[in-house]
């Protein structure tokens, strides 16, 4: 094991504003476990770092970073716009700085609202193809079905065995920086232990009654408020 | 007949220039009037995740800007042309965010689609035939694939070009696709 300590940048690209979020709370717990290890965390929450002003001091960090763990939740089948965004600033800054480059390794945690799990290979292929670009060592992703429940749900059993999954994952993660791991990794991937049927359900009641709260009639959902017949061109 | 074409104003390399006037004489041959909108860094607004959009205003973003034309402009439309950079094999940060602003057009709700994947309902009865093309100088082979990857592993009726410079291979693909309304399988 190298004692050395490891720096370790943990990016939350979660674009909600106040909301808590599923990346948040996953970087919550990897936090946690990074922290009992002895790690050095820098954090990162993207929105923040671009409408505040701070992308600056963050991109010092992943540049110095020993790892760079990328938490997010898949936006039509890819990254967020607003990921996009900080990542492709990342990258003409990392072009300004190549001389200072310390190949770090860089991992994926991401989430959706289905419920299956690979549908998140995608993303985890562009973080691939980012590390590529900046010479960094792109070592696997943590992919994650039905995010939403984790929020949801967190204090039911039946989530139980997700949590212990995750903080499997995240050790993984842990052990691979510390040791510098050189073997080929297959993604992770977590499904939630529900069946879909019911979360199908539970999802969809769960819109009628949050647009209840906003006034809204069932019926009011399904608006059309761009059909042909109200628009002039 | 209307098509609208979005594109970024951030990437207006050669190759963008040479591809946009391409694409618009070959539309406009069609007999198609162009709207062309190109999207900033900061406008419209990276979207919140809030889903104000299906329980708040169903069917429009909360949030008050450009997109809201657009996407009333796109609903109305035959056909709409995204004109992509392609970025880490993935459409660019500008073109990205017209994307995730655009769920307001489709339904909350949760449906399986015959090969069991999940998808959501479409909120309208038809839609522009969408193509979206991607652009870029000296891209990877892992790049173009995943590229094609992420609309065509997970998307029905969107077809994906990418242009390279060859002139001759976009036309010939787009005289190809029916540039008409598609119907709800998203
Ligand atoms: C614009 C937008 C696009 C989304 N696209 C997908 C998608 O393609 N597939 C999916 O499973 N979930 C999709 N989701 C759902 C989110 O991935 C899911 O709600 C996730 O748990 C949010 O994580 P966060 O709280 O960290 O932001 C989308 C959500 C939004 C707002």
């Amino acid at each position: 094991m190298n004692l050395e300590t490891k720096r370790i940048v943990l990016v939350n690209s979660s674009p909600k504003l106040t909301e808590e979020s599923t990346s948040g709370l996953l970087n919550n717990l990897a936090a946690k476990q990074i922290k009992t290890a002895g790690l050095e965390i820098y954090r990162i929450n993207v929105r923040q770092s671009l409408f505040q002003g701070k992308t600056e001091n963050d991109f010092e960090a992943m540049l110095d970073a020993d790892a760079m763990v990328l938490t997010f939740p898949l936006y039509v089948f890819c990254l967020p716009g607003i990921l996009m965004r900080f990542l492709q600033d990342y990258y003409t800054f990392w072009l300004k700085q190549q001389d200072r480059v310390k190949n770090a390794r860089v991992y994926a945690i991401v989430n959706c609202g289905f419920p299956e799990a690979r549908i998140n290979l995608e993303a985890v292929r562009v973080i691939q193809c980012f590390s590529r670009k900046i010479n960094s060592i792109f070592r696997f992703g943590v992919m994650i079905g039905g995010g939403g429940m984790l929020q949801g749900a967190k204090d039911t059993p039946f989530m139980r065995k997700t949590f212990s999954q995750l903080e499997n994952a995240f050790q993984l993660t842990m052990d691979d920086i510390l040791n510098c791991g050189q073997a080929v990794m297959d993604n992770i991937m977590i499904t939630m232990n529900f069946p879909k049927k019911l979360y199908f359900f539970m999802g969809n009641r769960g819109w009628y009654s949050t647009a209840k709260k906003n006034g809204l009639k069932r019926k009011d959902l399904y608006r059309k408020p761009y059909f042909q017949e109200n628009v002039n061109l | 007949m209307q098509a609208l074409i979005i594109s970024d104003k951030e990437y207006q390399t050669e190759a963008f220039h040479q591809l946009n006037q391409l694409v618009n004489s070959f539309l406009i041959r069609k007999g198609f009037s162009l709207t062309e909108t190109q999207i900033d860094r900061r406008d419209p607004a990276f979207c919140m995740g809030c889903f104000g959009c299906w329980v708040k205003k169903p069917g429009e973003c909360v949030i008050d800007d450009k997109m809201g034309q657009i996407n009333q402009i796109f609903m109305n439309s035959e056909l709409t042309l995204y004109l992509s950079p392609v970025v880490f094999g993935q459409f660019s940060a500008n073109i990205k965010n017209t994307l995730d602003r655009w769920i307001p057009n489709i339904l909350p709700f949760f449906e399986t689609r015959p090969d069991g994947s999940t998808m959501h309902p479409a909120r309208y009865s038809s839609y522009p035939k969408q193509i979206i093309i991607g652009y870029g100088e000296e891209l990877s082979d892992d790049e173009t694939s995943l590229f094609l990857d992420i609309t065509m592993k997970h998307r029905r009726k969107v077809e994906v070009l990418l242009y390279q410079g060859d002139d001759m291979e976009i036309t010939e693909t787009l005289s190809e696709i029916e540039l008409r309304k598609v119907g709800v399988n998203l």
